[in-house]
C-alpha cells in the first residue's frame, strides 16, 4: 500500500478497527489508484475526461463500494468509503468527482432512499458498473438554493413529464441514469426522479471543458425536454425530493473531504521528495526554513482533518444504525459539513503551497502538484460553497432559528 | 531522482540463442521502440535518439548504450546513458537467463533520472518507465522469436 494511505489504514484499524473484508477493499482501492496514475495523469496534460475511470472500478470490484453486498455491492461503511475515498484522492479530485456522485450521491441514495423494486433494479448493476449515476440537482439560476429550482413536471398517464435544464452536472454525459430533481409545474414541492439518460428528450447540451482544472472529469449541461418518467421511478415520496438531495449531500459532503484528504497526502509525498532533491543555492531546498514552513502546514492540515473527516464517517455511521434518532442525523450533517469545510480549504492550501515548493515546474500541469492546486479548489464550491457550509455550522451551534438561508 | 524496476519475461527459444541477440548490439539497435539514427559503434555498444513521450509532450535524448557479457550464458548488464531535452538518464540493467521449456529472462533496473523528467516525481515517472519498460520487453519477446 501507498504509505501514507497505509498509515491511515493502520492507525484507524488501531483505534476503531477494520475487518478483514474492509483491509481487502482497501487493498483493491490501493491497486485501483496505482491503475489509474499514468491514465490520470496523462490525460490531466491533455485536458481530457479519463474513460478510464469506471473501467478500472470496475474491474476492481469498487463501483458497489457502500452497496450493501444484497444488491452484490461491498456493503462498506462510511468509515471504509471514505478510506477508499482517501486513496482515490491521492490520484485526484477527478477521479473523486466520479466516484463521489455515482457511489454517494447516486448509489446511496437509491439504498437510502429506494423502493425494494428500485433497489433491486438500479443496484446491482450500478454495483457491476453497468449503471452510471449523475446527479442533476444544479440549474443555471439554482446553485446553492436548490428549492428556486426551475425545471418542472407535469403529470401524465402513467407518470411525469420533466422540463428544464440542469447545469454542472458530473458525469453529466456518461451517466446511464441521472437523479434529477423538479418542481410540480403548478405547485410546490420538489421531488427526485430516476432519469434514463436515453430517455427521448434528453439531451446533452455541451460538455463543459472550459474548466479551471478537474479535466479529467465529465462535466456537463443537460436539458430535458418534456422526458417521461415512470411513475415507479420517482425516488422518495413526491413532494419530498428536497429530503433525497440533502441525504444525498451528506454522504457527498464527507467524501469530498476524504478526497482531500488524498489530495493533501500527495502534496505532502510530491513535496517532501522534490525539496528533498532539488538543490538550490548549495543545498537541498527542504533545509531551507521557510520551505519547511510549507511542510508543516501540510502536514498539520493532513493530521487534522483527517480525523475531523474520520469522526463524520464514524457519527454517519452510528446514525445508519439508528435512522430513526434525528439528534444522531443533525450531528452526521454537522460534521459533514464541518468536514468537507475544513478539507476543502486545507486541500486548496496544501496545494498552493506543493506548487510554492515545486517553484517555476509548478506553475505546468506537467508537475504532479498543479493538478491538485487547479482541481481542488472546486471542492470549495460543489456539494455545499465554503459560505453554505459556514451557515450550516453556525446554525448547528446558534439554534435553527438562526438560519441564516432561510 | 533514483527508480528501480525488475521482472521477467518468457521466451520461446534456447538461452544460447536469447544470449547471443540479446548481446548483440545490431539486434538490440533493432528492437528498440521509438529509436532513431541508431548506429552500432563495435561489438559491445551502440547509440542513437530515443523519444521520450509523457503524455503531450516529447522529449529526444541521445543515448549510448553500453553492452556487457558478464557470465554467458547467462548473465549480461546493460548500461544506457542519455541527455537532451533538460533531462539525463543513466540506466544500469542486469539480465540473467534460466532454462527450461523455454527461456525465462529476470531483470532489474537501476535508473538515475535528472532535469525535467525527474519534476514530475518517482510515483509517476515508474507508472510511466513500468509501462515503457513492458514494450520494450514485449518488442525483444517477438524479435527474438521470430529470430530463431
Amino acid at each position: 500500500m501507498e504509505r501514507l494511505f497505509q498509515a491511515s489504514v493502520d492507525e484507524v484499524s488501531r483505534l476503531l478497527g477494520l475487518e478483514r473484508a474492509e483491509l481487502a477493499l482497501l487493498e483493491d482501492a490501493d491497486a485501483a489508484a496505482d491503475d489509474l496514475l499514468v491514465s490520470e495523469y496523462e490525460k490531466y496534460v491533455e485536458r481530457k475526461y479519463n474513460p478510464e475511470v469506471p473501467g478500472v472500478l470496475r474491474r476492481r470490484g469498487l463501483m458497489g463500494v457502500p452497496i450493501r453486498e444484497k444488491y452484490g455491492g461491498r456493503g462498506a461503511r462510511q468509515l471504509v468509503e471514505s478510506l477508499f475515498l482517501e486513496r482515490m484522492g491521492q490520484t485526484g479530485m477527478g477521479v473523486i468527482t466520479f466516484a463521489d456522485v455515482h457511489l454517494c450521491l447516486g448509489s446511496l441514495a437509491v439504498q437510502d432512499w429506494g423502493t425494494e423494486e428500485q433497489r433491486e433494479r438500479y443496484l446491482p448493476r450500478a454495483a457491476k458498473g453497468d449503471v452510471i449515476f449523475a446527479y442533476g440537482l444544479t440549474e443555471p439560476e439554482a446553485g446553492s438554493d436548490p428549492a428556486s429550482m426551475k425545471t418542472s413536471y407535469v403529470k401524465d398517464e402513467g407518470g411525469y413529464r420533466l422540463t428544464g435544464s440542469k447545469y454542472l452536472i458530473s458525469n453529466g454525459s456518461i451517466a446511464t441514469d441521472m437523479i434529477a430533481f423538479a418542481r410540480p409545474a403548478d405547485g410546490k414541492g420538489v421531488t427526485a426522479f430516476l432519469v434514463d439518460t436515453k430517455k427521448k428528450g434528453f439531451a446533452v447540451d455541451m460538455r463543459l471543458e472550459e474548466k479551471i482544472g478537474l479535466f479529467t472529469s465529465d462535466t456537463s449541461m443537460i436539458s430535458l425536454d418534456d422526458v417521461h418518467v415512470d411513475r415507479e421511478d420517482v425516488l422518495g415520496e413526491e413532494g419530498k425530493g428536497l429530503s433525497v438531495a440533502y441525504s444525498a449531500l451528506l454522504n457527498g459532503r464527507i467524501g469530498i473531504g476524504s478526497g482531500c484528504l488524498g489530495v493533501m497526502e500527495d502534496c505532502l509525498n510530491q513535496v517532501k521528495e522534490r525539496t528533498t532533491s532539488r538543490v538550490q543555492h548549495g543545498k537541498e531546498i527542504a533545509r531551507h526554513q521557510l520551505i519547511q514552513k510549507h511542510v508543516a502546514f501540510i502536514e498539520s492540515s493532513l493530521e487534522a482533518c483527517r480525523w475531523l473527516d474520520y469522526r463524520a464517517a464514524v457519527k454517519k455511521d452510528e446514525y445508519e444504525k439508528d435512522p430513526k434518532d434525528l439528534a444522531l442525523r443533525s450531528d452526521a450533517d454537522r460534521l459533514s459539513a464541518v468536514a468537507k469545510y475544513m478539507s476543502s480549504r486545507h486541500a486548496f492550501e496544501s496545494a498552493d503551497r506543493a506548487v510554492q515548493c515545486f517553484g517555476g515546474f509548478g506553475y505546468s500541469i506537467m508537475s504532479p502538484v498543479a493538478k491538485h492546486f487547479l482541481d481542488s479548489r472546486v471542492a470549495r464550491i460543489y456539494e455545499g460553497t465554503d459560505e453554505i457550509m459556514e451557515l450550516k455550522i453556525a446554525s448547528s451551534v446558534l439554534g435553527r432559528e438562526f438560519e441564516a438561508y432561510r | 531522482m533514483q527508480l528501480h524496476l525488475e521482472g521477467s519475461n518468457a521466451m520461446d527459444a534456447p538461452r544460447e540463442k536469447v544470449y547471443a541477440l540479446l548481446t548483440d548490439p545490431s539486434f538490440v539497435a533493432r528492437t528498440l521502440p521509438d529509436a532513431e539514427d541508431v548506429r552500432v559503434l563495435d561489438a559491445s555498444s551502440l547509440e542513437g535518439r530515443i523519444k521520450l513521450r509523457i503524455a503531450v509532450v516529447s522529449s529526444t535524448l541521445k543515448v549510448k548504450l553500453t553492452i556487457a557479457k558478464t557470465a554467458p550464458p547467462s548473465r549480461a548488464t546493460l548500461v544506457a546513458e542519455g541527455a537532451g531535452s533538460g533531462s539525463s538518464m543513466k540506466i544500469a540493467s542486469v539480465f540473467e537467463l534460466s532454462e527450461g521449456t523455454s527461456t525465462t529472462m529476470h531483470w532489474s533496473a537501476d535508473a538515475e533520472i535528472t532535469g525535467v523528467m525527474a519534476g514530475i516525481g518517482s510515483t509517476l515517472l515508474k507508472g510511466f518507465a513500468t509501462k515503457k519498460v513492458a514494450e520494450i520487453f514485449t518488442g525483444i519477446t517477438s524479435a527474438v522469436e521470430a529470430a530463431v
